[in-house]
């Protein structure tokens, strides 16, 4: 039971580099945080702040009331769940588990109780006797949450805890990890680049990129009010189309997004937030699905090309076409067959529009607010 | 022409056969080098073992009698009473041999004394070794601090110097010390030449132990001190065996600064003892090999015991896999 707060917080290495920038962030007891970001923008190093294994260099870490950056890992009530597992090769999975408590001085009859029971739990009981060595990665990656549930501890963190899992396994092993945070009622704190992780588990995202946190939400928020365009490409497959036109008044006086063969008419709520863009030319980002295939005629909310590529994935098709020389990515249903070079037209859900700033990335709409 | 079948051409080649030809050979050709090559390295320590079994007479045979036709004690009879109440004498060794000539070297009775010396001296540099070694490679392995690269040339740099350099240099601080002749001497200077050796072996080991084992222990609730004894220590016995071995070895049988600091049988070690058997107008053959097999002992001894430790493929499953 925890509540963790960054204040200003900056990392910078030792060889120089600026890994994590006035990170701001307040963390809320029994949170499920995910911290989501591309590969090296800094989520494990925020995450090892955490834990103590990396020095705060500026700002304060705040756990409930007390200052923590000189606190060493030990003396923090934390457990980690490592992507490579890093359990003990030189000891069985029964000691593994145990290890966190035995150097807490628990006393046997608890850690032989704890133990049991976690793995009990994870299923993995008949596997106490083993190494490490002898387990299969997902084996090994339910050790290594044993080892941190038997801590019940006030923050658990998770550094890519199913990155090396195959899809079919990453995708159940969610599920558990949602129930463990139901049950173990502590904060979370879970360090992924997969998009669909982070939706599926996050009570509020954090997303971040070169060390610099682009917005802060629930799921929904992230996905449905992305900030800026770093976010709304970032999450979503196939990732939202971007092309740019001008916001100009349209035939009966509402704001329109003007570009050559299309017209979009925003709704009002919209125009009310761009009135000062009016006249300027802005970066309209539309998400693959919010697109309806056949009814719209050409050029009035809705958009038409070519077809240049049919993928499809199971439930849906990937649609590529060609719209003024753009390649757009769209996922509508199966139930019409499209063919390569066919002529469509795809009618635009306009109330959920994203419309940023050319320059500067920044959203027009969610930001306003 | 066009409508002639095309067929392969036939293969005379069997090269099942040839592949077969291949790997005897192969395998002949290993077995006389590796047989070649252990009597290479073997042949000097077997003439050693077998001559300390015979008379001074029997090694001077041409030719060389590699089993002794008369085996004999007597050799190691005289060093273990050597300096006793009742003294193995020119005329008491060579009684029964008259012709041979067996001499025992005046400083005969000093040999066991010098090998309690010499394990003294090679067990400490071993523990302090490790006491000093395993810390400070962890420390260097695993902790980021400002310098770190610094200090690894630094320690590598004083192994540059050759000893014989050393030797006037450590002399002086020995003697201001007040540390001639004594045991220490030996340790702080054996100290000096094994300790970058370790630091640098357990500093590639631990290397090579991923980061996140030590982060796991230190969030399971180790100290760093605790996360090096409880979690990298017993992972590292193989690079720990080497590091015994080789600093045990090294101290066992360094000659140079023993020579230099060391007088009387106080300090003396026994690659000193063996050497001054030779400075006698007479060399007994007989007597020094048997001391030389007594030399070998030790270290032989501790190679068995910490051998059974190398035991590779102990990191494994530590990482996904
Ligand atoms: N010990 C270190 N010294 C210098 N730079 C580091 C160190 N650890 C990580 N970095 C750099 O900091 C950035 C963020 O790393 P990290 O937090 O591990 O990213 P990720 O979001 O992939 O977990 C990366 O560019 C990485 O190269
Ligand atoms: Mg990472």
């Amino acid at each position: 039971m925890a509540r963790i707060r960054f204040t200003n917080v900056n990392k910078k290495y030792a060889n120089g580099f600026h890994a994590v920038r006035d990170l701001n962030l307040d963390i809320e007891d029994r949170e499920f945080i995910v911290l989501l970001g591309p590969s090296g923008c800094g989520k494990s190093t925020t995450l090892n702040m955490i834990a103590g294994l990396e020095e705060v260099s500026d700002g304060e870490l705040i756990f409930d009331e007390q200052v923590v950056n000189y606190v060493p890992p030990h003396k923090r009530d934390v457990a980690m769940v490592f992507q490579s597992y890093a359990l003990y090769p030189h000891k069985t999975v029964y000691d593994n588990i145990g290890f966190g408590l035995k150097m807490r001085n628990a006393s046997k009859e608890v850690i032989d109780e704890r133990v049991r029971d976690a793995a009990q739990k994870l299923e993995i009981s008949h596997l106490l006797d083993r190494r490490p060595s002898q387990l299969s990665g997902g084996q090994r990656q339910r050790v290594a949450l044993g080892r941190a549930m038997v801590r019940d501890p006030s923050v658990f963190l998770m550094d890519e805890p199913l990155s090396n899992l195959d899809a079919a396994l990453r995708i159940s092993m969610r599920a558990e990890i949602k129930e463990l945070h139901r049950t173990m009622e502590t904060t979370f704190v879970y360090v992924t680049h997969d998009q669909a992780e982070a939706l599926t588990l996050a009570d509020r995202i954090v997303v971040m990129n070169d060390g610099v946190v682009q917005q802060i939400g629930t799921p929904d928020d992230i996905y449905e009010r992305p900030s800026n365009t770093f976010v709304a490409s970032f999450l979503g497959s196939p990732p939202i189309n971007y092309f740019d036109g001008a916001l100009e008044a349209g035939p009966d006086g509402e704001m329109a997004f003007i570009r050559d063969g299309l017209r979009l008419l925003l709704p009002a709520d919209y125009a009310a937030r761009l009135k000062e863009k009016m006249g300027r030319v802005v970066r309209l980002g539309i998400r693959a699905e919010d697109v309806v295939e056949g009814t719209a005629e050409p050029g009035i909310n809705a958009l038409s090309g070519t077809v240049t590529s049919v993928l499809p994935v199971g439930s849906d098709q990937y649609l590529g076409m060609d719209f003024g020389g753009e390649e757009l990515f769209f996922r509508v249903g199966k139930d019409l067959r499209h063919a390569f070079g066919e002529k469509i037209t795809l009618a635009v859900d306009l109330s959920r529009l994203h419309i940023f700033d050319r320059e500067s990335g920044q959203s027009l709409i969610w930001n306003a607010a | 022409m066009s409508d002639m079948p095309i067929t392969p051409p036939v293969d005379r080649i069997d090269y099942r056969r040839r592949q077969k030809i291949g790997r005897i050979v192969q395998r002949l050709v290993i077995l006389i080098s590796a047989i070649l090559l252990t009597a290479y390295v073997l042949a000097p320590v077997s003439w050693l073992v077998s001559s300390a079994f015979q008379t001074e007479t029997e090694i001077v045979s041409i030719p060389p009698h590699w089993i002794p036709e008369h085996p004999t004690l007597r050799n190691f009879e005289a060093i273990f009473t050597a300096g006793n109440d009742e003294p193995v004498t020119y005329e008491t060794r060579s009684g029964t041999d008259p012709a041979a000539g067996d001499f025992i070297p005046s400083t005969a009775e000093n040999l066991l004394p010098s090998m309690a010396n010499s394990l003294i001296v090679a067990t400490l540099v071993v523990i302090l070794n490790l006491l000093v070694g395993v810390p400070a490679a962890y420390a260097i392995a695993k902790i980021r601090f400002w310098g770190r690269n610094a200090s690894v040339y630094f320690i590598l740099i004083t192994r540059v110097i050759p000893d014989i350099a050393l030797v006037v240099p450590f002399f002086l601080v020995i003697r201001k010390l007040g540390m001639l002749d004594t045991l220490g001497s030996l340790v702080i200077t054996y100290l000096a030449i094994t300790v970058p050796f370790t630091v640098f072996i357990l500093i590639q080991y631990f290397e090579g132990l991923p980061d996140e084992l030590d982060k796991a222990a230190r969030v399971d609730g180790c100290s760093r001190f605790q996360a090096l004894i409880k979690v990298f220590l017993p992972l590292s016995m193989p690079s720990l065996v080497a590091v015994v071995l080789f600093t045990f070895l090294t101290s066992w049988n360094e000659f140079l600064l023993a020579l230099m600091f060391t007088q009387t049988s106080a300090s003396q070690t026994l690659p000193i003892l063996l050497a001054s058997f030779t400075s006698d107008f007479t060399v007994s053959f007989s007597f020094l090999n048997a001391a030389g097999v007594l030399a070998v002992v030790p270290p032989v001894i501790v190679a068995i015991v910490f051998e059974r430790y190398i035991v590779s493929g102990l990191t494994a499953g530590a990482v996904k896999g």
